[in-house]
């Protein structure tokens, strides 16, 4: 039998019937005996450690060691970004920890343990009923990937990075940091020395994914920082959607989860990224997020975040070639002890670009969202257009939203306009739906909901259904 | 006497053909009536004529009194005389009708000649008073919040003011009570004369009721298809648009 | 990697110790107290380093245009040589400075002054009601970044003007206080404080003025009292030269049910940096934030403004609008603060740019930071085109394009202007903005 440490035992399915999909259902974790391992800290020495463990092509090497001098050069963003930062103590950390670098291909494959986990989660289920392909990354490497056939007969290439260094080196070079430089910021220079994992994927010429293709990513080891590195290239006209779910063990000390994700879509290829995160809320979560879209290209950010002690993350779309289009689209709630810390960049760079920003965020009681964002539009371009809307519900007494938008217009042919408001969940509202018999919670819940629905909608069926059972959890104890 | 010619003009919008090859003649004094269906091009024939920049002319001409207008801004048409009373009046905040109509006709006026303001108030007001228009109105920012009767009575007072040789009106009617049509219909009748040029777009008859016209034309998929005198408004009124298309069926 | 080790003179430029030592001569009369601030403002200025690129509250500021050096106190000016020109308002009393001293004052009305209000300049106040002056004069905080230039101010403050209402006297005129600089490399830290007592109703112009088009420097600051029930107007209009580097901080309280309005109409500088602080302190405290921008040539202005609401059922709006011409820049930063437990806020913030060239470029960060639930917040900013569709409805009545353009921007400010309520000043205000587009 596996020796499992459940963190908190309160938090037993039996007394609550829909704990299945919650941020505490991912409340537990495995004792592994782990193949590989880094050790704590971060050294020269752990970068040539994870490099040597994947037998990585020497160019890799230098590229780790180079990211390594600029995250450390790099101070903390603490001149605009909140000072809790400084509680990562980088020296305490796991950097790498694997059982091995190759992941399976069938689910009986994968060791049990490992698989448990991933059936507590509902990942194997989930690929059943309508997934195109899934990743399921273990701490730092890919426990299992799969791909289904019909997929890969089309030419799409989806592999861990891991592998695809490997497998596929000349087209991963080609991409690789181009879109996220290393020295972007901090974080991504610290993904960019210890990367593992993540997705690699490339849909060819003219091909359509009509299902979309999973990622999940699981911490399980305590003081570990997983730093999946995804990369994704819609070749011309090419379409798909991806998706990725995130949890984590509670534990009494932090853990980093710090990705890089780098899309891009050429000539009219649209890619929809779509991320629900329900990290423990422990977990400093620093993400570093962008696409470039070339001529008629699209990219969509739909990101919800729920969950982690501090969450930062930005995604962007650099719209490079003429008609391109960005879009975020985001969701995030903060709880007690939590700060979402969130937003969007769009950075025009060609004539007849279109952007828009669609940001909820809900701050349940001393709970924090941040909205902050970036919109560029620079000299000499014509009818570039973005939207920008922003609001905040605030739920208890006390709780805090902050909003931090910069716009910057050059010319007189680009019309932009951003809109922010806050609010309160109507006591009207919570009466009259009291009135007709529902406690106090569930009518919050119900407004809360329909306050991200026209939103959460835009998701795929699975995770709108999952977005909105997060959310009724969050707001049991939310109010009296 | 002056004539505006309309020769064989076709318009387009976003590289779209809306208009394809529509020929007219006004004459001071006439007022023609231009009826069509919806979506027929109507209203992108008055623009086009007035110089919208969104408006692509992709052949033919627009004559004033024998000179093409089309390489002049719109401004120097209106200048020129010809004013467009606009089926959807902008509403322009901070702006009020005053300063604006000031502007409008120190604009007609050659460098260095000076506004006579007490005739000009003078002329102002009795227009308005032939609009039944409050003098407050003045001081409102144009059709800022207006109603509908009040933007089309600002229509016409400024078509007032101005006093231009042609006049297009587009769906002038659109949008008005039956109080309201009919102030607006004294206005338009106030200011017939000998020196005034109507193009009357309308999509139904009731306005020429009102304002009886001259002459009655039948616009379709962007040309005139049937030209008549006001009679053929009221066959149109019977029977329908669907008659007209059942006739160039059989043409 | 290690920066160079700053010297002093970078970071005081013009304004060394010397130069102030021979400021401290200058006004060596006044109070002991007022002495040792300004001798500590000037330890500050010198030591604090100068805005770097990093500090989020120079964010998109043109940084190599601050510097401080090649300017000096400006010589003694006459009436005559300032070439003074009426704004068209009727007043209730003037004051006029010029090069930081005194040219001329009419003094207000003798009914009012036997009833308590004082209209002076401020060495004139510090001397003689110097208890009064001292718990207001510059009491507040107010810079948003500039910390070292608010210093700056208080170091080389030599004198501005003093107006003091006292309980339930209300001043139908406006009271005007003109700042003028002259002369080439003249530097002027203009200063006006307005105290206005429970129940108090009054309008204070401030109208800053250079003589001629030399390269100056202007580094004042302007502050607000609203006690309980009082109502203060302020309009200030700054037409320096445009070869001018000039910073301007206002500090406004608002007690319980007091409503302040202020409107900055900025035409002058080469850069110009305005910072707003606005504390909104009791209950049916209101505060009106409005200011309109002008920007031609290379002209940068560079606004900054924080509204905190520090009790509940209090509101504030703010409307800053810019219309931009050819190369200029605008950056407008501003921030809603709610404290925790200032439920009921009703806070508003806008900004919103014009742009009339193809090469300006107008920057946007409307910030909101709340904690407290009950509110209601919001903010918005576009950045736009003249409309096409309004341009060609006036093109279509015969008005030319320029003229067009013109009138639709007066109708894009006119939003802000008609909250003022005296006409005159209202039309003073429109005529000035006119000279700046006839430029």
């Amino acid at each position: 039998m596996p020796d499992i440490t459940a963190t908190d035992p309160a938090t037993a399915t039996a007394d609550n019937p829909v704990q299945g999909i919650d941020q505490t259902a991912g409340n537990f974790s495995y004792k592994i005996d782990y193949e590989f391992d880094a050790g704590t800290g971060l050294s020269e020495q752990t970068i040539r450690y994870i490099s040597a463990v994947k037998k990585e092509a020497p160019w890799i090497l230098d590229f780790r060691l180079n990211a390594l001098k600029q995250f450390q050069a790099k101070p903390l963003p603490t001149h605009w970004a909140t000072k809790d930062l400084e509680n990562i103590h980088f020296d305490k950390i796991r950097y790498y920890l694997a059982q091995g670098q190759k992941p399976k291909r069938t689910w009986d494959e994968v060791p049990d343990d490992i698989k448990k986990t991933f059936e507590r989660l509902g990942i194997p289920e989930q690929e059943r009923k309508f997934l195109a392909g899934v990743e399921a990354q273990f701490d730092s490497e890919a426990a299992y990937s799969n791909v289904k056939e019909l997929v890969a007969k089309q030419g799409v290439i989806f592999l861990n990075s891991t592998e695809a260094l490997r497998e596929h080196p000349d087209l991963f070079r080609k991409w690789f940091g181009k879109v996220i430089p290393t020295g972007d910021n901090k974080f991504s220079a610290l993904n960019s020395a210890v990367f593992s994992g993540g997705s690699f994927i490339y849909v060819p010429k003219g091909v359509k994914v009509t299902h979309p293709l999973q990622a999940y990513f699981r911490i399980n080891a305590e003081s570990f920082g997983q730093f999946e590195r995804t990369l994704i290239i819609a070749d011309e006209g090419a379409e798909l959607t991806y998706m990725e779910g995130c949890t984590a063990p509670k534990f009494s000390t932090s853990t980093l989860h710090s990705a890089v994700v780098e899309l891009v879509a050429l000539k009219g290829a649209k890619i929809q990224y779509i991320t629900v995160q329900n990290w423990a809320n422990n977990v400093f979560n620093l993400v570093t997020k962008r696409g470039v879209a070339h001529e008629e290209a699209e990219i969509k950010w739909i990101d919800c975040n729920i969950g982690s002690r501090l969450t930062m993350k930005y995604p962007g779309v650099v719209l490079k070639g003429r008609k391109a289009r960005g879009e975020v689209i985001s969701i995030a709630l903060a709880n007690d002890g939590q700060h979402q810390d969130t937003g969007a960049k769009m950075i025009h760079a060609a004539d007849e670009t279109t952007s828009n920003i669609v940001a909820k965020s809900i701050s349940v009681g001393q709970g924090r969202s941040t909205y902050r964002g970036v919109v560029h539009i620079p000299k000499h371009l014509k009818g570039c257009k973005n939207n920008t809307e922003c609001d905040a519900l605030l739920i208890n007494t006390n709780s805090r939203t902050d909003t931090y938008p910069a716009i910057t217009v050059r010319g007189n042919a680009n019309p932009t306009q951003h809109e922010a408001s806050v609010s309160k969940v109507s006591e009207e509202q919570i009466f009259y739906m009291q009135q007709r018999g529902l406690t106090e919670g569930q009518a919050m819940s119900l407004s809360v909901n329909g306050f991200v629905n026209d939103l959460a909608s835009q998701f795929p069926m699975e995770y709108s259904v999952e977005l909105k059972r997060l959310i009724d959890l969050e707001m049991e104890g939310s109010v009296g | 006497m002056s004539q505006l010619e309309i020769k064989d003009l076709h318009v387009s919008i976003d590289e779209k053909a809306i208009v394809n090859g529509l020929t007219l003649t006004v004459r001071s004094g006439e007022v023609h009536a231009i009826m069509g269906p919806n979506g027929t091009g109507k209203s992108t024939l008055a623009k086009a004529v007035a110089g919208h920049p969104s408006y692509t002319i992709t052949s033919g001409d627009v004559l004033l009194d024998g000179k093409s207008i089309l390489a002049m801004q719109p401004d120097e048409r209106a200048r020129a005389g010809l004013f467009l009373a606009f089926q959807y009046p902008s509403e322009i905040p901070g702006v009020s009708i005053a300063n604006f109509l000031r502007a409008a006709v120190q604009a007609r006026m050659g460098e260095g000649e000076e506004l006579d303001a007490t005739a000009y108030y003078k002329r102002l007001y009795s227009k308005m008073d032939m609009l039944k228009m409050d003098r407050k109105f003045t001081s409102r920012a144009i059709n800022d919040g207006f109603s509908g009767g009040e933007k089309k009575r600002c229509e016409i007072l400024q078509m007032a003011m101005l006093e231009p040789k042609f006049a297009l009106m587009d769906e002038t009617d659109s949008g008005l009570d039956i109080d309201a049509l009919r102030i607006v219909a004294d206005g338009v009748n106030a200011l017939r004369s000998t020196n005034l040029g109507v193009v009357m777009i309308t999509h139904y008859q009731r306005l020429l009721g009102y304002i009886v016209p001259d002459f009655v034309h039948v616009m379709w998929n962007g040309r005139i298809v049937k030209s008549g005198d006001k009679s053929l408004a009221l066959e149109l009124e019977a029977k329908g648009y669907d008659w007209v298309k059942k006739e160039l069926a059989h043409a | 990697m290690s920066a160079p080790a700053l010297t002093s003179a970078s970071l005081t430029g013009a304004f060394t110790p010397e130069a102030f030592a021979a400021h401290l001569k200058t006004v060596a009369h006044l109070p002991a107290w007022w002495l040792d601030r300004k001798q500590a403002a000037y330890d500050r200025f010198a030591t604090a380093p100068m805005p770097k690129r990093t500090d989020e509250s120079w964010r998109f500021a043109t940084l190599t245009g601050l510097q401080l050096d090649g300017y000096a106190r400006g010589g003694t000016v006459a009436l005559p040589q300032l070439g003074h020109a009426p704004v068209g308002i009727a007043k209730a009393g003037r004051i006029v400075l010029a090069n930081n001293r005194l040219v001329t004052h009419d003094a207000i009305a003798a009914d009012f002054a036997a009833r308590g209000v004082i209209f002076d300049t401020l060495q004139n106040a510090l001397r003689r009601h110097g208890d009064l002056v001292k718990s207001h004069l510059l009491a507040q905080p107010a810079p948003q970044g500039s910390e070292k230039f608010a210093a700056l101010h208080t170091a080389f403050l030599e004198d501005g003007a003093f107006l003091y209402v006292p309980r339930n006297v209300e001043i139908a005129d406006p009271l005007a206080v003109f700042h003028y600089a002259h002369g080439a490399h003249s530097a002027v830290f203009p200063h006006t404080l307005v105290v206005a007592e429970t129940g108090a109703r009054v309008t204070l112009v401030d109208l800053f003025r250079s003589t001629d088009a030399s390269r100056q420097f202007a580094c004042g600051q302007n502050d607000l009292f609203a006690s309980h029930g009082a109502e203060i107007t302020y309009v200030a209009a700054q037409t320096w030269s445009r070869d001018t580097l000039s910073f301007q901080f206002n500090s406004t309280v608002a007690r319980r049910d007091a409503r302040v309005l202020s409107l900055n109409l900025h035409l002058g500088g080469r850069q110009a940096r305005h910072e707003s602080y606005s504390q909104l302190q009791a209950p049916g405290a209101h505060t009106e934030m409005l200011a309109l921008t002008v920007a031609r040539g290379r002209q940068e202005f560079d606004q900054r403004t924080l509204q905190i609401h520090q009790a509940p059922h209090t509101s504030s709006n703010l409307l800053y609008k810019n219309a931009l011409l050819e190369q200029s820049k605008t950056i407008f930063s501003g921030l809603i603060v709610v404290d925790a437990d200032a439920q009921k806020t009703d806070a508003y913030q806008s900004n919103r740019n014009l742009l009339l060239s193809d090469e300006a470029e107008a920057n946007s960060l409307p910030g909101l930071e709340i904690q407290a639930n009950d509110v209601r917040c919001t903010h918005g900013a576009t950045s736009s085109p003249i409309d096409p569709e309004q341009e060609f409805y006036l093109q279509a009545r015969g008005i030319r394009k320029a003229e067009a353009d013109e009138l639709l921007t007066f109708g894009f400010f006119e939003e802000v202007l008609s909250k003022l309520t005296n006409d005159q000043l209202h039309d003073a205000l429109r005529e000035l903005i006119r000279t700046q587009f006839k430029q």
